[in-house]
């Protein structure tokens, strides 16, 4: 195989495929590597963890065709040290594939190329549907940070996409909050559920352009198609669980505050926050304000006031000061809307205006 | 076929792929995988994913389609199946539980650098009994007017009856109790090598600081400074200061004050100023708590025939009891169910002491070797007096440690009648416990004949 890439091509290849290369240790080599095919349909880049996989397309000039793969922290590193314009060449004989890219000559050792594993596509898929590339990643990245981390319950550790009428939903939670977010589409697709694992949501979002994306989903299986290239990933098949009834109907407190002030009211009152990160919320609508306090043994405490809107009745609640203040970065608008639906029930989080997304966070203890 | 036999069917594959394709290749694809169900002569194999069914049916159908016809011929095909999430987790659910007690004991070697104590040892899991309940007492009203009421508080019992955990606990509660107070916790070992050190170093004005800034100080083992003068010396300066500011010392050893070897008669009089305590032998209704408990620290509850079973048969100190039940918390994890009580008789058996079954004639070997004398003069009817002794020790060795009969001794050892196989084994018990040097002289033989 002899191939020649421009660097600029190169570099983003590696650097978007390289993430879906195995990065633990113990497993079977060849899933660290990145495997270069040069065939027909032009140069494609490979890598997969067997949790997701891509196949991505790059421009450049085959010489000679032939498959290899070679480790992709090696590759990353290389990628990652090019300046300036120039072409990268690839040339490979037998165990190594020479790179050479103006002066510089570097031989690389390659991987067993027999060893690596095809990408799973879909068999029947059960819903397939185009999205755009933007509308999947806004979807997806303002909950996926929500899932739970543990993965004794897989389907908590996923994201949640489904569609259902004209609109089309993403869902996380990790049983202490929950995070919705919802958008209304012109076209209409068809109904279909997914689970994606939270882990690959991440990955898989972060590589997706924002141009059309085609969506194919079966049992176990999604994949994303685009120009370029496609990814795969194992989809959890589990129930999950619905959510839908924990959210609160009925609110006996509402606040709207600015969002600037409570994130740094928030901020000073969390540094007195004890063991359980614990920060005590009190709607006031009397006084229209909601005012915040924490206390730690060892610190001292501290507590402070964010004046707003403030309806119905005065009530307290605690919360885990982390799960306050994740939402905020990602609420674009200017004010938020805190509903309080009673003693030890869920408290909602929006911003003022934004009806797409939701944010649900159970209340500790008092 | 049953669930066992695709289960065993699965294992052989194992076994034999194994040895096919490469361990990184092997750890990959097989780790996760299983035999699901096998039906009308197709074998269904879970694995973890479409990529890994893919894979499967590419690369391993042809060696898996082989292994399974060698064993017979009635599996036609293999299908591969994507096990559900929720079903996967099924079959590993019932060990969670424990599982998740194997992380726990990650914590029990945390011990807390500032003070040395091991957080593993409180009160809550110290089980009181006949036993040890004085000590305990004493423990609690020690910690309850620190420095006053029992200074110092020297525990005292043999090895493996708590002693540890008691004065460790102590040190424990006490810092919960008095937050703002220090606790130091060390063995005289520690104590002696750290004077050691800081006499090399020149540094000795530092060591005296370094343990004067403490307001509780558990030393425990100190039986292990006897002919030790110089520590002992700074010991008993360090003892003073801390006496003199009501600050309170907690001493730990194997045996009494009084009995401590070769210890300078000022500090034998001090550890035995405050309050002297032992811990003597956990009867059986402690040692059924104490196995109950240990048990249900690690989540297992065993059965109460089990727990009578492991708290009888395993004589010797409270450690061996721990020793087993640990055995027996694994074997919970492992298989996924508490043991029964024909599991636990097997499993002991390798913990019991080794039933010895050693000949007369060797014992007498062994014993006259030892003193020096001719094995010989042990069968003849001599009444030479460094004959008579060695008899007498080997009567015991044979009654005691061998449970044989008075009569087999007797005829055994040149025909003499049952009493006087009575009278000196009753002779040589009642010496050995003033006598040291006879005692020592046991042990050894002990050692000899294992």
């Amino acid at each position: 195989m002899i191939i020649t890439l421009d660097k600029k091509e190169f570099m983003e290849g590696v650097g978007s495929v390289s993430r879906f290369a195995e990065r633990r240790t113990g497993t079977l080599p060849v899933l660290a590597g990145i495997a270069i095919i040069a065939g027909d349909d032009g140069i494609k880049l490979r890598a997969t963890n067997l949790e997701t996989g891509i196949d991505l397309k790059v421009n450049g000039k085959i010489q000679e065709t032939g498959v290899v793969a070679l480790p992709a922290n090696t590759l990353r590193e290389i990628a990652a040290s090019f300046s300036g314009g120039g072409t990268i060449t690839l040339e490979h004989a037998g165990e190594t594939v020479v790179v050479s890219t103006g002066g510089a000559r570097s031989t690389l050792k390659t991987l067993p190329f027999e060893d690596f594993p095809t990408l799973p596509l879909p068999e029947a898929p059960q819903a397939k549907f185009t999205l755009s590339g933007a509308t999947l990643k806004s979807l997806v990245t303002s909950v996926m940070n929500y899932a739970s981390t543990s993965s004794v319950r897989p389907e908590l550790a996923s994201v949640l996409l489904a569609a259902e009428g004209g609109s089309i939903k993403a869902v996380a939670t990790d049983s202490f909050r929950l995070a919705e977010k919802k958008i209304s589409l012109k076209a209409t697709i068809p109904p279909f559920t997914m689970l994606i694992p939270a882990k690959n949501a991440a990955d898989i979002m972060q590589t997706l352009p924002d141009e059309d994306i085609e969506i194919q989903v079966d049992d176990h299986q999604g994949a994303f198609f685009w120009s370029t290239g496609v990814l795969t990933t194992r989809l959890v098949s589990a129930n999950y669980p619905d959510y839908t009834q924990i959210i609160p109907k009925s609110f006996i407190a509402d606040a709207t505050l600015l969002k600037k002030d409570f994130e740094a009211a928030l901020k000073r009152t969390a540094i007195f926050s004890d063991s359980f990160l614990k920060v005590r919320l009190e709607f006031d609508a009397s006084g229209k304000k909601v005012s915040l306090s924490a206390q730690n043994a060892d610190v001292g405490d501290s507590s402070e006031t964010v004046s707003g809107s403030v309806s119905g009745e005065s009530v307290q609640l605690s919360f885990n000061h982390r799960y306050l203040s994740a939402p905020l970065s990602g609420l674009a608008s200017d004010s938020i809307t805190l509903s309080a639906s009673g003693i030890g029930r869920a408290m909602v989080l929006r911003g003022s205006g934004d009806t797409s997304f939701l944010y649900l966070v159970m209340p500790m203890n008092q | 076929m049953n669930r066992l036999d695709a289960r065993e069917l699965w294992e052989y594959v194992l076994t034999q792929v194994e040895l096919s394709i490469s361990p990184a290749n092997f750890n990959t694809w097989f780790r996760d995988s299983s035999i699901v169900k096998i039906e009308d002569g197709i074998v269904y194999i879970g694995v973890p994913s479409q990529f890994f069914r893919d894979w499967y049916l590419k690369k391993f159908n042809m060696l898996l389609l082989k292994i399974i016809r060698s064993v017979s011929h009635e599996y036609r095909n293999i299908e591969y199946t994507i096990v559900k999430d929720d079903r996967r987790r099924q079959p590993k659910e019932p060990r969670r539980t424990p599982q998740q007690t194997t992380e726990m004991p990650l914590d029990e070697f945390y011990i807390n650098k500032s003070d040395n104590l091991n957080p593993r040892y409180t009160f809550d899991n110290f089980v009181i009994g006949a036993f040890n309940e004085l000590a305990h007492t004493a423990a609690q009203t020690a910690i309850k007017r620190p420095g006053v009421t029992y200074n110092p508080l020297f525990i005292y019992g043999e090895t493996g009856r708590g002693k540890t955990h008691l004065i460790q606990a102590i040190g424990n509660q006490f810092k919960k109790l008095y937050p703002t107070r220090k606790v130091f916790y060390l063995t005289s070992e520690k104590f002696g090598t750290d004077y050691t050190d800081s006499l090399q170093a020149g540094t000795a004005n530092r060591f005296k600081e370094k343990y004067r800034q403490f307001d509780l100080i558990i030393m425990d083992d100190v039986q292990f400074l006897s002919k030790k003068e110089k520590m002992q010396e700074e010991l008993f300066h360090l003892f003073n200061a801390f006496h003199d500011n009501n600050k309170q010392v907690i001493f730990s050893s194997d045996r009494a004050p009084v009995a401590i070897p070769d210890i300078a008669d000022r500090l034998r009089g001090r550890f035995a100023s405050g309050m002297t305590v032992d811990i003597g032998e956990p009867d059986s209704e402690s040692r059924m708590a104490i196995v109950r408990k240990k048990a249900a620290i690690h989540g297992v509850t065993l059965s109460d025939e089990v727990v009578e079973h492991i708290a009888t048969s395993v004589a010797g100190s409270i450690r061996e009891l721990e020793g087993v039940i640990n055995s027996v918390v694994c074997h919970t994890q492992v298989k996924g169910v508490p043991p029964d009580l024909a599991e636990v008789r097997q499993s002991l058996r390798s913990f019991a002491r080794p039933q010895k079954t050693v000949s007369v004639k060797h014992v007498v070997s062994k014993v006259a070797e030892f003193y020096g004398i001719d094995e010989e003069s042990i069968y003849e009817k001599t009444r030479r007096r460094e004959v008579v002794r060695p008899r007498q020790v080997i009567m015991y060795i044979l009654r005691e440690d061998f449970s044989v009969s008075y009569p087999t001794i007797g005829s055994k050892l040149g025909g003499r009648d049952h009493t006087t196989v009575i009278h000196s084994c009753e002779k040589v018990k009642r010496e050995v416990i003033d006598d040291t040097e006879l005692a020592k002289e046991i042990q050894d033989i002990r050692t000899l004949l294992v």
